[in-house]
């Protein structure tokens, strides 16, 4: 026993990261679990245990108490199914320790019971906090006795099982009865398909149902027949079984819920012990790559300009790396989906529809909303994309090739300027015209948006590759954590944002409280983001060029 | 030709990795640089190819100045760097045409060249693929040809042997000579004892920053009556 434990230890150690990193930046590191877990997490958990609270007392006469707890953690199982895939290739097959452990004398089984319960540990870390919530709102509201609170603890630690062995059982069988997961980021871009999926899934029953509001969220749930919750609980029953362990105090079903989780394991197991071992020897032997013709691979070559080459070197990279396509490429397009998730959540207002309408009788005030949005939009996009502030800090062990080859800083980081440029501002402009043609806007105040909108670009673009020259991370394991944890973005998002409320915040006010009209104020507008365009280029090719300069990787 | 000055480089103000060293590797030359890890030699190398800024002293690269003129020392230079895990998401292909066009290599030329190199290397038939798909072998010899396709006339190899199989290590070697006969400059690592012995003019041994000796093997023999290079190696750096 004391072998598994050692071996669950040394492996959840391999899925963390294992950069060594300096002192200062443990502490950092440790500062910024600190915020996640108590500015985040807790207020988050607080605000889901309230929810599951209030729905619960809302349905406790209709009968279906249970429900909105129920719901919930069928949710969460849904999602843990979704992760679970990342977490469970990873571990399994992605680790690159089988070759290591499978010369030791272990037998199959502690290797897969340990491997199973270090992607468990990983992956649930975060969700426990939730899961503690939801039974906290529930049994506080339908006032089920003391023995649900040692059920819930039970119930928490317990929850994440069947999601995590089902998606087990699913990745070994996929590993064996087909070829085309190679490499983990063919599983990162399946993870993020499936996670946008499911979020455009959710927004649009949201959107087809009327919206979130409290009112029409108690009358789905009390229905009986409810056919989301029946759908999860044939999928997950031991999440039913568990809640209504508590309600009804019945120990079948707590025998019930303990028997499926057993079940659950036992079934992994065995499967896992046919098939496991061989897939996972095969992963790390399949590593050659497809055979060409030299002839046909020369006929390829073509001189370009080195700027050209580069530029497509950047997008091949930024589009070929999940964790930067996910987070640089894709937030371009699906941010719309977000504002749109904020207006379906808010249910019945009619804000746009009085946008709308202001804006088709030229209302000037709203006009300059619409203009600074654009602005504010489009500099909270390039900004959050990090395309620019992570510029630098991609290059991470091969920063060298930027300091050895005869192109000069400059070059380079104009062309990973345009880079983001080019992505954040095509997304920005195709929005910003199909905003103008809905709103109705007149082709002259199309057109100042779409010039605010790409000198917002233009601006945070430079000022964020300047972020990044100052202290680039260059010490990374993995493209995620290049991005995940540092504070070049975070810093440049906040600076950024900082004086982007400035801007508009003074622009607004001198709408309301000076005789100054909304189109000079736009005019205005639009020279002050020039000098700031023109501040950030010069600090980008001076004092960006400089700090690479010094920089040694 | 590269010609270092007085050359010193400190890292964080305390750690002292190259100390006032000065060398000259002249063309029709291969000079081999050892010492122990963390002697000074990927610093020296990288201070070379621009990657590192010296603190004190003068690099210059056929002629030009690595601080004063960049772009003209590093056009001249072929580096292959210590390690080959670079831009592993780009297939073979995009890596040489990216190299190419940076050293602006024409498409005839390139694909001549990479031919050669591919067959002399035997990487032809995985040019096409992913470079993550390739072993640490096959990512070297794909160093090697990216760093040898444009003829540059200096060669600064950190390490080249390492993960090559013995066929490819033996073109490479066979390929350094030509070089070097051909009147160009060839400054390699090592920690390979034999193939300095077998393949070098000259060696430079460094330790801890401090040059202990720059001259031919058989100057080193004179002054080190103890044996093999191994023996005098050890003997040196462990004084």
């Amino acid at each position: 026993m004391s072998i598994y434990f050692k071996l669950v230890k040394a492996l959840i150690a391999s899925v963390e990261p294992t950069v060594q990193e300096k002192d200062r930046k443990k502490v950092f590191t440790r500062v910024m679990t600190f915020i996640a877990v108590f500015g985040i997490m807790l207020p988050m958990a607080f605000f889901v245990g309230i929810i599951i609270y209030w729905l619960t007392v809302q349905l406790m006469p209709s009968g279906a108490g249970q429900n909105a707890a129920e719901l919930f953690l069928q949710l969460l199982s849904v999602f843990s199914f979704i992760f679970g895939l990342n977490v469970i290739f990873s571990v399994f097959y992605f680790s690159g320790d089988i070759e290591n452990l499978l010369p030791l004398p272990l037998r199959p089984f502690q290797i897969i019971a340990s491997k199973f319960t270090a992607a468990l540990i990983s992956e649930s870390v975060m969700e426990f906090i939730l899961i503690i919530a939801v039974f906290a709102g529930y049994i506080i509201a339908s006032g089920v006795p003391f023995y649900a609170w040692l059920i819930a603890v039970f119930a928490t630690l317990t929850l994440p099982i069947v999601p995590l062995a089902y998606c087990a059982v699913i990745c070994m069988l996929v590993m064996l009865l087909t070829g085309f997961i190679k490499n983990k980021d063919t599983v990162n871009k399946l993870t993020g398909f499936l996670t946008f999926a499911v979020v455009i899934g959710l927004v649009a029953a949201v959107s087809t149902s009327g919206g979130l509001d409290a009112e029409h969220l108690v009358t789905a749930l009390s229905d009986p027949h409810n056919a989301l919750l029946g759908f999860l609980n044939a999928i997950f029953p031991h999440v039913h079984l568990v809640t209504s362990a508590m309600v009804n105090n019945t120990a079948v079903n707590l025998l019930f819920y303990l028997g499926i989780n057993v079940l659950a394991v036992a079934l992994f197991l065995l499967i896992a012990e046919a098939i496991y071992l061989p897939t996972a020897a095969d992963v790390s032997r399949s590593a050659s790559g497809r055979k060409t013709d030299l002839k046909k691979s020369m006929s390829v070559l073509r001189q370009h300009r080195p700027c050209v080459t580069y530029l497509k070197k950047e997008f091949r990279l930024l589009f070929r790396t999940p964790a930067y396509f996910m987070n640089c490429v894709l937030i371009n397009l699906i941010w719309p989906l977000f504002l749109y998730l904020v207006y379906v959540l808010q249910g019945k207002t009619n804000f746009l529809e009085s946008f709308i309408d202001n804006i088709h009788h030229g209302r000037e005030e709203t006009v300059l909303l619409f203009v600074l949005g654009v602005s504010a939009v489009s500099v909270l996009v390039t900004a959050a994309n990090c395309i620019a502030s992570s510029a630098i800090t991609r290059e991470g062990k091969h920063f060298a090739f930027m300091k050895y080859i005869p192109l000069s800083y400059m070059a380079q980081l104009n062309v990973k300027a345009l880079v983001s440029i080019l992505i954040s501002g095509v997304g920005m402009i195709v929005y910003v015209i199909a905003a103008a043609l809905y709103l109705g806007l007149g082709i002259k105040l199309t057109l100042l948006c779409v010039v605010i909108s790409l000198l917002s670009v233009v601006f945070t673009t430079y000022f964020g590759i300047f972020m990044d020259s100052v202290n680039p991370k260059l010490v990374w394991d993995s493209e995620l954590n290049a991005l995940r944890g540092n504070y070049n973005i975070f810093f440049n998002m906040a600076i950024i944002m900082l004086l982007e409320a400035l801007t508009c915040a003074g622009a607004y006010l001198a709408f309301c409280f000076t005789s100054i009209g909304a189109l000079l104020l736009i005019v205005l507008l639009v020279i002050f983001l020039m000098v700031l365009v023109a501040v950030s280029y010069l600090l980008c090719t001076t004092k960006a060029v400089q700090n690479l300069d010094k920089l040694t990787g | 030709m590269i010609k270092l000055e007085n050359v010193t480089k400190t890292y964080n103000k305390t750690v002292r990795a190259v100390d006032d060293i000065s060398f000259e590797v002249k063309g029709g030359e291969i000079v081999g640089f050892i010492g122990p890890n963390g002697s000074g030699k990927t610093t020296t190398m990288k201070m070379i190819t621009g990657i590192i800024k010296a603190d004190v002293g003068k690099i210059t690269v056929n002629g030009f100045n690595v601080r004063k003129e960049p772009l003209k020392a590093k056009e001249s230079i072929g580096y292959i760097a210590d390690s080959p895990d670079m831009f592993l998401r780009l297939k073979g292909t995009e890596f040489l045409d990216l190299i190419g066009d940076i050293y602006h290599v024409p498409t005839d030329k390139r694909q001549q060249r990479i031919t050669s190199l591919a067959e002399r290397f035997e990487l032809s038939e995985a040019l096409s693929s992913p470079m993550m798909s390739y072993s640490h072998g096959m990512r070297q010899k794909i160093m090697v040809v990216a760093a040898l396709m444009h003829d540059p006339s200096v060669w600064i190899l950190d390490e080249p042997m390492v993960g090559l199989d013995p066929k490819s290590a033996f073109e490479l070697k066979q390929m350094m000579r030509e070089h070097a006969k051909a009147g160009n400059t060839v400054f390699f690592s090592t920690h390979v004892l034999e193939v300095a012995e077998k393949l070098c003019d000259k060696v430079i041994i460094i330790k801890k920053g401090h040059l202990l000796f720059d001259g031919k093997l058989e100057e080193l023999e004179a002054q080190n009556q103890t044996g093999s290079l191994e023996e005098i190696f050890l003997e040196l750096t462990e004084k």
